[in-house]
């Protein structure tokens, strides 16, 4: 079966260090990979690459076994590939419906912004996303974190994203809204979204991903399934840059 | 009500204060000749003000307004009286060379990526030069009727009828708006308004629209058959306000306009092509320094090298008395219309009121700082 996404030996450096040195990975439809690594190890780098931010400078992307180039942002997501970053990236100063549909807004027949078909879009989003966010009208900075998290999950959501890159989508989160975050990953998975998880948090990889990915130096240490490997086995992995030997693939 | 609004309603309050407390002093502050002379000088200052809250949300700063007004006006008025060129053509060429500099210094920043304080700091000082070299330092004067009238005057005003005319289409224009809002809301199955909070806000525009009508008309010129109306130059900055207005609240440049000052990496990761924005952000200020240059040319009935000098701290103080961050991401158009109103109000003020040059600038220095402090307080 072809894989929803492929990275076929990807190479990136800037100035002479080499962020991704030949990394290759596949992601299946709805499956959830988790990325690990330390700081450095290339993982945002990669993500970035496939994100479209970050041109490759070798090596190739895949999308449903078609060859794919993203000169910008803006293509990857035409594409179907969502990005959901660390700093969520959204314009503190709007509101969520205007930060949903940035860069994508929808327009009346004469050019204008059509903001009242975008907030009846985003409303009844949110609210099923999480029930206890009213105030969509603020501007984002005025938010709790799992607030924005929803509006960055929403983008997904709303333009139907067939894979969805997401760096640490838990950090800085509370309990509950961490809850929040691991139910709405298993509904897109169940949906067929391949998701690309960058996280640090053991937990977060053993309660989510069904593979994961390890990187070290921009090189790829190893692939597996997560059912197959402990903890231990893991930080292993992610520390000395060993594969244990239960790792095929 | 948002943050946005309450902030205009706290300068509106500020500057009807210094209305009445000028009228108190002076009798005369609050007469139809002394507030139809106000907006008059105010009206070169607002229109680049307008543009420069634009620049100033997206992070942007432009030095070189001043000097490029005056580069635009003599160019423009060196045509026409050395050259022999007509008046639609010297105005085509003025604003052809604005757009070049605007091009010019939106590319350095927007694709070179140098801070656009340095490359503007350049051109405040290269097209101060370039407005002397155009005519050799000698005032060019202009003679065109009809555009003398834009600098306003006695014959730059539209007379009783046609501000009546302007003032009623203006608040049928606010109101048919607000009905398309209002419908393309139930469209989405959005929850409206109350009526009776739209009718308020349409009786508010039109008493507001209609007031400063009857304020325009009641002012006649000795020998004159009837009142003046508006002047003409409020009415260049007023099209120049409402078109701006709208641009920010209801484009996509305009809603990016401020993405790009909120966040400009999340900006360019939602795919807004940051770069494209922020030149076109520089064209649009510099045909808004073209369009003020006319009207500062008519005003004065010349071109000359030192028009506009200094006005570019005037205008980015009036953006930033109107609330504009300095920071990037947050202010409007119509804030500005009431910071400039209050610069030029205290200084006009003060000059009815007998108080040196020096006292003015100096007053007007803390004004601004006054201002920015509110800011942080009311912020906090």
């Amino acid at each position: 079966m072809t894989a929803l996404l492929e990275v076929r030996d990807a190479r990136k450096s800037f100035g002479g260090v080499h962020a991704v040195d030949g990394v290759s990975l596949s992601l299946a439809l709805g499956e959830v990979l988790a990325v690990l690594g330390h700081n450095g190890a290339g993982k945002s780098t990669l993500m970035q690459m496939i994100a479209g931010a970050h041109p490759f400078d070798g090596g190739e992307l895949l999308l449903s076994g078609q060859p794919v180039k993203f000169a910008s942002p803006a293509d990857s997501r035409a594409a179907g590939i969502e990005t959901i970053h660390q700093k969520l990236a959204l314009a503190d100063n709007l509101d969520s419906v205007a930060n949903l549909f940035l860069g994508r807004e929808l327009r009346t027949r004469l050019g204008l912004l059509d903001d009242a078909a975008m907030r009846a879009a985003a409303v009844p989003l949110f609210a099923r996303l999480n029930p206890n966010f009213k105030n969509t009208a603020d501007p984002v900075m005025s938010l709790s974190g799992g607030q924005r998290q929803v509006v960055a999950i929403a983008r997904a959501l709303q333009f139907k994203a067939r894979v969805l890159i997401m760096d640490e989508p838990c950090a800085a989160l509370g309990p509950a809204e961490t809850a929040m975050v691991h139910d709405l990953i298993r509904r897109l998975s169940a949906e067929g979204v391949g998701i690309l998880l960058v996280t640090h948090d053991m937990p977060d990889v053993f309660a989510l991903s069904h593979r994961l990915a390890v990187m070290k130096n921009g090189r790829l240490v190893g692939v597996c399934r997560t059912a197959d490997v402990n903890e231990d086995e893991v930080l292993a992995m992610i520390i000395a840059g060993k594969a244990p030997a239960a790792v095929s693939a | 009500m948002s943050e946005q609004s309450k902030r205009l309603a706290v300068m509106a309050a500020a500057l009807v204060a210094i209305a009445l407390g000028f009228h108190a002093l002076t009798g005369s502050f609050l007469t139809a000749e002394n507030l139809s002379n106000l907006v008059q000088q105010t009206a070169v200052v607002g229109i680049v003000a307008s543009g420069m809250a634009l620049i100033i949300v997206a992070r942007q700063i432009d030095l070189a307004v001043g000097s490029l007004l005056g580069a635009v006006g003599v160019l423009m008025a060196w045509l026409q009286y050395t050259q022999g060129w007509s008046v639609p053509a010297s105005l085509a060429a003025g604003l052809g060379f604005a757009l070049a500099i605007g091009l010019f210094q939106g590319a350095l920043s927007a694709i070179v990526g140098l801070p656009s304080f340095v490359v503007t700091l350049g051109g405040l000082v290269s097209l101060r030069g370039a407005a002397f070299l155009i005519a050799d330092g000698k005032t060019q004067p202009i003679s065109e009727p009809w555009l003398l009238a834009l600098g306003g005057g006695m014959d730059g005003a539209l007379g009783e009828r046609g501000s009546w005319i302007v003032g009623v289409a203006l608040v049928a224009l606010c109101v048919g708006w607000q009905v398309v809002q209002r419908r393309a809301q139930s469209r989405a199955g959005l929850e409206a308004r109350a009526m009776s909070r739209e009718a308020l806000q349409a009786v508010l525009t039109a008493v507001a629209v209609l007031g400063a009508v009857a304020v325009f008309n009641a002012y006649r010129i000795e020998g004159q058959e009837q009142g003046q109306g508006l002047p003409l130059p409020l009415l260049v900055w007023g099209v120049v306000v409402l078109g701006l207005s709208f641009v920010a609240k209801h484009t996509r440049f305009g809603r990016y306009v401020y993405a790009i000052g909120g966040n400009p990496e999340a900006a360019r990761l939602a795919g807004i092509p940051v770069r494209r924005v922020l030149i076109q952000l520089n064209l649009l200020l510099a045909a808004l320094v073209a369009l003020a240059a006319v009207v500062a040319m008519a005003r004065l009935n010349a071109g000359t090298n030192s028009m506009g000098t200094g006005m570019e701290l005037t205008v980015i103080a009036a953006a930033v008395i109107g609330g504009v961050s300095l920071s990037g991401g947050s202010g409007s158009v119509a804030g500005t219309v009431l910071g400039a109103l209050i610069i030029q109000s205290i200084d006009s003020g003060l000059l009815l009121t007998d108080v040196s040059i020096g006292w003015r600038m100096v007053v007007l220095g803390q004004v601004l700082v006054a201002a920015v402090v509110f800011d942080r307080v009311v912020h906090k």
